[in-house]
């Protein structure tokens, strides 16, 4: 193997090689990080792929941030606001430049960020970074193009009404927290949604708030001279002015009592149930979060056990996933079974139930957990197929601290997570009084309205 | 770290020493080895009354067990390489492909060598895909995903008594009435060696595509007979089919069958007028910068020459599901219901458009520009390289990037617009409409008033001049019907 090679060891290395490690990174790739006075940072990253070049800005705000009553989904609808335009730029010659550079350019918002990207030819790069150093300092609209966009973001929200794993995710949401932001999906209310239009002022707010360098990430990942496009990071971000805004986010509090609801839905649609337990933020130096996603692979994955049963053998379920992303605060630890027959509903309940208890009074044992990091390990090392693989991967986790060192620090922690970890962790979270059970449905008597 | 250097620079294909099996081969240095085994056959060799009989012989080969190891066992084997073996089954291509570090080749291809020749056919493994297919159409499809569904009626519909007429996982009733003997009979007649291409990518060893063309010597020569697809018959004026469903929204497929699938002389020149007139989620496309960008209409509006199912999932389209006909299509996502007619006027009013104006000469310049970058993107992965090699393996013609380069540089504006006028229309086509009010649709379709538009906020002076103009333009319409969505694929 001639390249590749740091991220061949460690595979090597966890596929149960003795010896030390020569390198355990699984994030193989040369990058540098530089922050600029202004608060701004910059990371670039060498893929070692020819010609293509990525370039990310990552924004640490999304609707974790909607914090007043009434601004639900707004974080998603401002960036749609983002590509309408500068002065110097107008949104028309922003497109005119993109399709120039045969950029493949888009967006997206979640709890935790907001990231913008495009994918373009290296020869590209100066003027594509001088292009998006702009809009980020210097948007501006007027109150009947607000008005407009307003109109996409809700057929956004309508494109997926039919769909029933987003209103158990709506639901579940709903009924899982009190007073964390996590309580609205990044869509937002469907109510917030509709009174869009008439919160113009407010965007420009929003705007002067998060979109300021102390909570933006600029990456440059692929075919890339380190120092020129630091240079040219320097040059054209370097007079963005950082911002006073200090976000207040409000805390979850410890569950106390067990709940449960129950969600009719509008359309024809299998059963679907969900079990639910408050879990931890995303951590890189605590183990507890990286033996969660162990245990989501182990006892809730494919290769597991529970859907060994209830899918392969009972037949009673036809989708069985686990569902515990990273967040920067505290998000639930979810399992959601589609039951083919209304009446296997309780009998499902139970089993996923019993598999909890399980994880809590039996040790795991040790060669399934070494299955499960070696599957997290090579998983990754597939998913880093293209550049803008590599770029988008990165982003997620730049969302969370900022830096691509936390992904090392993360899969070091997934070495970490013994039997024993795993134990403990499933007796600190998967008690009664963490638990929110959720079933969706299809009534007759009653429909979403 | 050292550049990624290709080994092999351009495909090439072979086939193995004294063997008929068709290889193509993209060997590099890479720690990854991809492998996509396709079979020229798929949904339109269903047979009569069996549709469906392709694609759950598919699914029994990828998510089934073997001869001699249960599927539970298979995915236990799998999941710690995470590597996985996908199907999918199109009309006339089915494509196995899986991606594994190069660590686990051995292990990895033993596996999937083991599941596509010596399958198990176990009757538990079928239940449960039939029950997955059965749900996917009569759930997921018709209840769950209303933009698959309009996009994928307009298909059925435009293909209407073609072996293309039903949709690749089959129909519900015959899907019921499957037994095992039926995929097993679908197997021995189209597994073969004739219409087998094995694709590979990555840094596997010198030797191993031999191997792997030994291996699928195993099944029977020759190839299954040929499907015979006639011309499809031309739709006479408007042809609107309005699907009843609980939603929010209206959408709308306009579509109409085309001459031209790549390797057509034309296919270059109408590549560029459908990247002009809706490069899929480009903001900058015509229909999208008309319908959302200046009056909000909507998320997003496109069009097309080639099937691209799961748009909505997707930035780029998916390779291998190449196939000898195809329809041009616009797609316009969720607009509010009381601008349904508007929106569907606006889309035949700029199709009339292209059609009679033809594109501007320096609309033609600044598409060629981008589709000449932008198709590097498309096949950025050896994965996603592969996919193209083996649909330029299909259509005959050079690999896909150097096709499209070459193509686009011997086309002038003229050219284009000759293949607009000769190749689209305006007239004569299908309409599906997925709406809650399906008697009103058909009420304002038939009585000749004209549409007008809600607006968020009044748009400037010219766009309202021409809200005129596309209030009242004329909708020849020759049929409409109403489906229940729970029909769709009884």
């Amino acid at each position: 193997m001639r390249i590749f090679t740091a991220l061949a060891a460690t595979i090597a290395l966890f596929g149960g090689c003795a010896g030390p490690p020569v390198d355990d990174r699984i994030f193989p790739y040369r990058s540098e990080i530089r922050d600029l006075p202004n608060g701004l940072r910059a990371i670039v990253v060498d893929t070692g792929r020819p010609d293509i070049v990525a370039l990310y800005t990552v924004v640490q705000v999304g609707s974790r941030n909607e914090v007043e009553p009434g601004r639900s989904g707004f974080a998603h609808l401002f960036e749609h606001m983002m590509f309408r335009g500068t002065e110097r730029f107008p949104s028309e010659k922003w497109e005119e430049i993109m399709q120039e550079a045969g950029a493949q350019t888009n967006a997206y918002t979640s709890d935790d960020r907001t990231v913008y990207h495009a994918v373009f030819s290296k020869e590209d790069l100066e003027q594509i970074l001088e292009l998006e150093a702009d809009r980020f300092q210097n948007l501006a609209y007027s109150e009947e193009i607000f008005r407009t966009e307003t109109r996409a973001v809700l057929s956004e929200y309508n494109k997926s009404f039919a769909n029933p794993f987003r209103k158990l995710d709506e639901s579940l949401r709903d009924n899982a927290f009190e007073q964390h932001t996590y309580k609205h999906t990044t869509m937002g209310f469907i109510e917030d949604v509709e009174a869009m239009p008439e919160m113009y002022d407010y965007g420009l707010q929003f705007f002067d708030r998060y979109y300021r360098p102390e909570y933006s990430t600029v990456c440059v990942v692929g075919d890339v001279d380190f120092e020129q496009t630091f240079g040219w990071i320097e040059k054209y971000w370097g007079g963005w002015e950082h911002g006073s805004h200090q976000e207040e986010i409000p805390v979850e509090p410890v569950q106390a009592q067990a709940k449960e609801f129950t969600t009719d839905f509008h359309a024809p649609t299998l059963p679907l149930l969900v079990v639910s337990f408050q879990a931890p933020a995303y951590d890189d130096e605590l183990v507890d979060s990286a033996a969660l996603d162990v245990i989501s692979f182990y006892a809730f994955g494919e290769g597991s056990e529970l859907h060994k049963k209830l899918v392969i053998e009972d037949q009673t379920v036809d989708v069985l996933a686990p569902a515990y992303y990273d967040h920067r605060d505290p998000y639930p630890f979810s399992v959601i079974a589609r039951v083919k027959k209304p009446e296997d509903v309780e009998a499902v309940r139970e089993a996923i139930l019993a598999t909890f208890e399980e994880l809590k009074s039996e040790l795991v044992p040790a060669e399934k957990l070494d299955a499960v990091k070696s599957h997290l390990r090579y998983q990754f090392a597939l998913s880093m197929d293209s550049t803008a693989a590599v770029a988008s991967t990165m982003a997620h986790f730049i969302g969370l601290r900022r830096t691509p060192e936390t992904i090392n620090k993360r899969y070091r922690l997934y070495g970490a997570a013994t039997p024993e970890e795993i134990q403990r962790t499933a007796r600190k979270y998967f008690v009664d009084s963490r638990r929110t059970i959720g079933l969706l449905r299809n009534s007759a008597e009653g429909g979403e309205q | 770290m050292r550049r990624f250097i290709p080994l092999v620079i351009a495909a090439f294909l072979t086939a193995a020493p004294g063997l008929a099996i068709e290889t193509v081969e993209l060997q590099n240095d890479s720690p990854l080895v991809s492998i996509r085994i396709l079979f020229r056959t798929g949904a339109a060799s269903d047979p009569e009354g069996k549709e469906g009989a392709a694609a759950l012989t598919a699914a029994m080969l990828s998510r089934g067990g073997t001869q001699d190891v249960a599927y539970d066992e298979i995915v236990e084997r799998l999941f710690p390489m995470a590597a996985s073996v996908s199907a999918q089954t199109d009309m006339e291509t089915i494509v196995f492909h899986g991606t594994t570090h190069i660590e686990n080749l051995e292990e990895y291809y033993s596996t999937l060598r083991a599941m596509l020749l010596e399958p198990g056919w176990r009757e538990d493994d079928f239940r449960r895909l039939k029950d997955e297919a059965l749900n996917f159409l009569r759930v997921e499809l018709s209840s769950n995903n209303e933009e698959e569904l309009g996009k994928e009626l307009l298909y059925l519909k435009i293909y209407e008594g073609s072996p293309y007429g039903h949709h690749s996982i089959g129909r519900a009733p015959a899907l019921e009435a499957l037994t095992l003997d039926d995929v097993k009979a679908f197997y021995a007649a189209n597994y073969r060696q004739g219409n087998l291409v094995i694709g590979l990518a990555g840094g596997y060893p010198d030797g191993f595509a031999e191997r792997v063309a030994q291996d699928f010597a195993a099944l029977a020569e020759g190839s299954p007979a040929a499907v015979e697809l006639a011309a499809p018959t031309r739709t006479e004026k408007l042809r609107v089919h309005i699907i009843e469903k609980d939603t929010r929204s209206t959408l709308i497929s306009i579509g109409f069958p085309i001459d031209v699938v790549r390797g057509h002389p034309d296919w270059p020149a109408l590549k560029l007028a459908q990247s002009y007139f809706g490069q899929h989620r480009s903001s900058k496309s015509h229909l999208y910068q008309r319908i959302r960008e200046i009056r909000g209409m909507n998320y997003g509006d496109y069009a097309y020459i080639e099937y691209f199912p799961r748009g909505m999932y997707l930035t780029e389209p998916q390779p291998n599901l190449a196939r000898r006909q195809q329809i041009f299509q616009i797609w316009i996502r969720p607009v509010p219901p009381e601008n349904g007619m508007f929106a569907l006027r606006i889309a035949l009013y700029e199709l009339n458009k292209l059609v009679r104006e033809g594109i501007s000469g320096e609309d033609f310049e600044s598409t060629r520009r981008f589709l000449k970058k932008f198709v590097n993107l498309l096949t950025q992965t050896q994965d996603g390289e592969l996919g193209y090699a083996l649909d330029s393996q299909f259509y005959e013609t050079p690999a896909f990037n150097g096709y499209i380069k070459d193509g686009l540089d011997a086309l002038d504006v003229e050219k284009v617009n000759a293949a607009i006028a000769k190749h689209l229309r305006a007239s004569d086509l299908d309409v599906v409409v997925i709406t809650k009010d399906a008697a009103g649709f058909r009420r304002a379709l038939l009585s000749g008033a004209p549409s007008t538009i809600q607006y968020a906020s009044t748009p400037p002076e010219q766009i309202l001049a021409e809200d005129k103009i596309i209030g009242p333009y004329p909708l020849e319409i020759g049929s409409v019907e109403i489906i229940p969505a729970d029909t769709i694929f009884e």
